[in-house]
């Protein structure tokens, strides 16, 4: 479960990238955060991952403060980044096994890679191939393949498919719905609203920090998330959310 | 997990063309460096051991000793085998001094001299191939190592798991500086390969122990780059501004501080020039001269030949006192140049020790510096050598005036002793002790190592506060 209890970044230039965020991702949910650039998606993602502190408030993975316990937190969450490039010299093979062995799991045969690797779709000839002859799409299942191998209970996706072809996007919210289904906890920050609705149990909007506006499935039903989304990031003024959590 | 690292980075390395490329031209570059040293050391001390004979020959072959006196023996240079490694000062200052009853010696007929266009660009020795070549692929190596992780999104995806910071730089350092050294160490122990199967060189116990501190201090030399590298790496955003940043305190090492340094020395502590000082031991030279010349004709005015007199006892007499005279004048003007040199070579010594002082701020300069006491091919073994010649020329001065005025011929038909060498004083010159040698190089490794922890400490303490995103 990731959770985050009134947390606020500020910088030290004064900007206010997150402010009093309050939000929950249950076990088998997937939840999309929207936002324009610099609405602080990726910060609230950097917070989780305590890769900066937070100015006030709590980040929580699987119950654990990732301020006060970082590396023991960091065994139950997943990192997928808008733009996986991996090391390019290595072959998937490689930087699984690299990955994987930071991630603390040992002992882990070529067949179990190749099954991670067959797992999100990536053909069997390009696993002995150096990445950086990879396409994004390729990239992006790599960097999954990562995060199926590890296996934790949390999986945070930055942009996972921005710039993913139609198949590749398609065979990829494959995968994070089979992840969802296994129990997992997702977040992932995008603009893709057309393939998050999709795939999405929740979203949020974010606008200069705030959560400005949370829904579940439901409630999206029958309503054009793009019309809400261009309402929300536009014109409707900063505001309280809408459905707190 | 540090094992994982480790390993990690060297695979990362080796399978990079960066490497290719690196191991390549070091095995090129170092090989063909000790190779052409050792030939060069090999033909250097075939020339030497030819001018020795020859100057024997030479000598042996004057018609008397007054011919041998003004004429003079030479002494020839001895060459250092590790001049192979580190030339020193040895190709651009003198390899012979004629030593001879009237004029200073000087060490002259230097490489360069013989072929100036040398002095333009220097030698191709195995220091100057780490000081400049290395240092730089210690830089290639490093401005990137984790900014361009930064770049490449593998910091952030490294750092989501469970690995702490401290040991993520310190896998990078071990893994990093192991990846540099592979392609430093093949080639190099081939060239110690090369210098124990090449005919007619053979090192002593003692070079061998200056060879392995030379190579330590190329170690550490690149680990100063190394370490610095992963400093700006770390404390920078772009990789393009990390190779700018280095590239710029590269050149400042490299070239600015040793060249301003030396500019610097000159500013403060000005010298005399050579040509000063030559003018004023000739002038007194001259002053001598005209007074023993004068001296010369008192005493034949003065002691005539008495009637009866024995005239080989009047010679005699006259020999002894000529004998005195020419001691005397010569050990005037060889105390008079002593004076001259030693107030000279004290403002010199201290406007060199002033830029050497100033100029190792730069590892590049401590490097220079130091292989080069090591290998004894140094200013300090250069002064030495100078210093030993001149202290020879009066035991030669005095063997040589003693030769001359006892085979002084009246008879008319000129000076026929035939000159024999058995007697002649020879020089000797003892090469400085490994523990002086070691002595004056403590600073140099002592500068290596404090930038090494310097930088890395710096490095380490940015990398646990470094902005991953």
């Amino acid at each position: 479960m990731l959770e985050t209890i009134n947390l606020t970044k500020k910088y030290e230039d004064g900007l206010l990238a997150v402010d009093r965020l309050n939000f929950k991702v249950e076990p088998g949910e997937i939840f999309c955060m929207f936002g324009a650039n610099g609405s602080g998606k990726t910060t609230t993602i950097n917070l989780l991952l305590n890769f900066i502190p937070p100015t006030e408030g709590t980040a929580l993975i699987e119950g654990i403060d990732v301020t006060k316990e970082p590396l023991r937190s960091k065994d139950y969450v997943s990192f997928v980044s808008e733009n996986v490039m991996l090391y390019g010299n290595f072959t998937a093979f490689q930087n699984l096994d690299y990955f994987t062995k930071l991630a603390g799991k040992r002992g882990l045969t070529k067949a179990d890679y190749a099954k991670g690797l067959k797992s999100v779709g990536l053909q069997e000839d390009a696993f002995n191939v150096r990445t950086k002859n990879y396409s994004k799409g390729m990239r992006q299942k790599l960097g999954l393949a990562i995060a199926v191998i590890k296996d934790a209970p949390n999986i945070l996706l930055d942009e996972p498919t921005s710039g993913l072809d139609p198949k590749s996007g398609q065979e990829f919210l494959k995968l994070l719905i089979q992840m969802r289904d296994q129990g997992k906890s997702i977040f992932i920050s995008t603009h893709d609203i057309f393939r998050a609705k999709l795939i999405a149990d929740r979203v949020g909007f974010m606008k200069k920090g705030r959560l400005v506006i949370m829904k579940t499935r439901r409630e999206l039903e029958g309503e054009d998330l793009t019309e809400l989304y261009i309402q929300y990031m536009e014109e409707r003024p900063e505001s309280e959310p809408e459905h707190p959590k | 997990m540090l094992k994982d690292i480790i390993k990690k980075e060297i695979q990362e390395t080796i399978t990079s063309a960066k490497f290719v490329f690196t191991f390549l031209l070091c095995a090129i570059l170092i090989l063909l460096s000790v190779y052409t040293g050792i030939v060069s050391y090999h033909s250097d001390q075939k020339e030497f051991s030819a001018a020795v004979a020859l100057n024997k020959k030479n000598l042996e072959s004057q018609p008397s000793y007054m011919y041998l006196a003004s004429l003079g023996t030479k002494i020839n240079k001895p060459p250092q085998v590790l001049g192979a490694i580190s030339s020193g000062v040895d190709e651009a200052v003198g390899r012979v001094a004629t030593v001879n009853i009237s004029l200073d010696p000087n060490l002259v007929d230097s490489k360069y001299e013989s072929n100036p266009v040398f002095s333009v660009f220097g030698a191709l020795d195995l220091t100057f191939i780490v000081k400049i070549v290395l240092s730089l692929f210690a830089i290639l190596f490093t401005y990137d190592a984790i900014v361009g992780e930064k770049e490449k999104g593998t910091l952030k995806l490294t750092l989501s798991n469970k690995v702490p910071r401290d040991r993520l730089i310190l896998g990078k350092v071990i893994g990093g500086f192991i990846s540099l050294l592979i392609p430093l160490i093949i080639p190099l122990i081939l060239s110690l390969l090369i210098l124990l199967v090449y005919p007619n060189i053979s090192l002593a116990g003692q070079d061998w122990i200056r060879l392995l501190l030379m190579f330590l201090m190329f170690f550490l030399y690149l680990s100063v780059f190394f370490t610095l590298g992963l400093l700006v790496s770390a404390r920078t955003n772009k990789s393009s501004t990390s190779f700018l940043v280095l590239l710029f305190i590269w050149v400042t090492f490299v070239t600015i501080i040793p060249k301003l340094s030396v500019v610097t020395a000159a500013r403060l502590h000005p010298i005399p020039s050579v040509h000063e000082i030559t003018a004023k031991k000739d002038a007194f030279l001259q002053q001598i001269q005209v007074e023993y010349q004068k001296i010369a004709i008192n005493y034949t005015k003065e002691n005539p030949m008495k009637k009866g007199e024995n005239v080989k006892e009047y010679q005699d007499k006259f020999k002894k006192w000529a004998e005195d005279i020419q001691q005397e004048a010569t050990a005037k003007i060889d105390a008079n140049n002593a004076a001259l040199e030693l107030d000279y070579g004290a403002k010199k010594r201290s406007q060199v020790s002033l830029a050497i002082n100033l100029s190792r701020v730069s590892p590049a300069s401590a490097l220079t510096f130091s292989t080069m006491s090591l290998a004894r091919t140094g200013l300090d073994e250069h002064d030495r050598f100078l210093a030993s010649i001149r202290g020879y020329k009066p035991i030669f001065t005095k063997w040589a005036n003693a030769k001359m005025m006892r085979t002084l011929d009246f008879s008319g038909a000129g000076q026929t002793a035939k000159v024999v060498l058995d007697d002649m004083p020879q020089h000797k010159f003892e090469p400085e002790t490994l523990s002086k040698s070691l002595a004056r190089t403590i600073p140099d490794f002592g500068l290596m190592l404090f930038l090494i922890i310097v930088f890395f400490a710096g490095a380490y303490v940015s990398f646990l506060k470094y902005d991953v995103r």
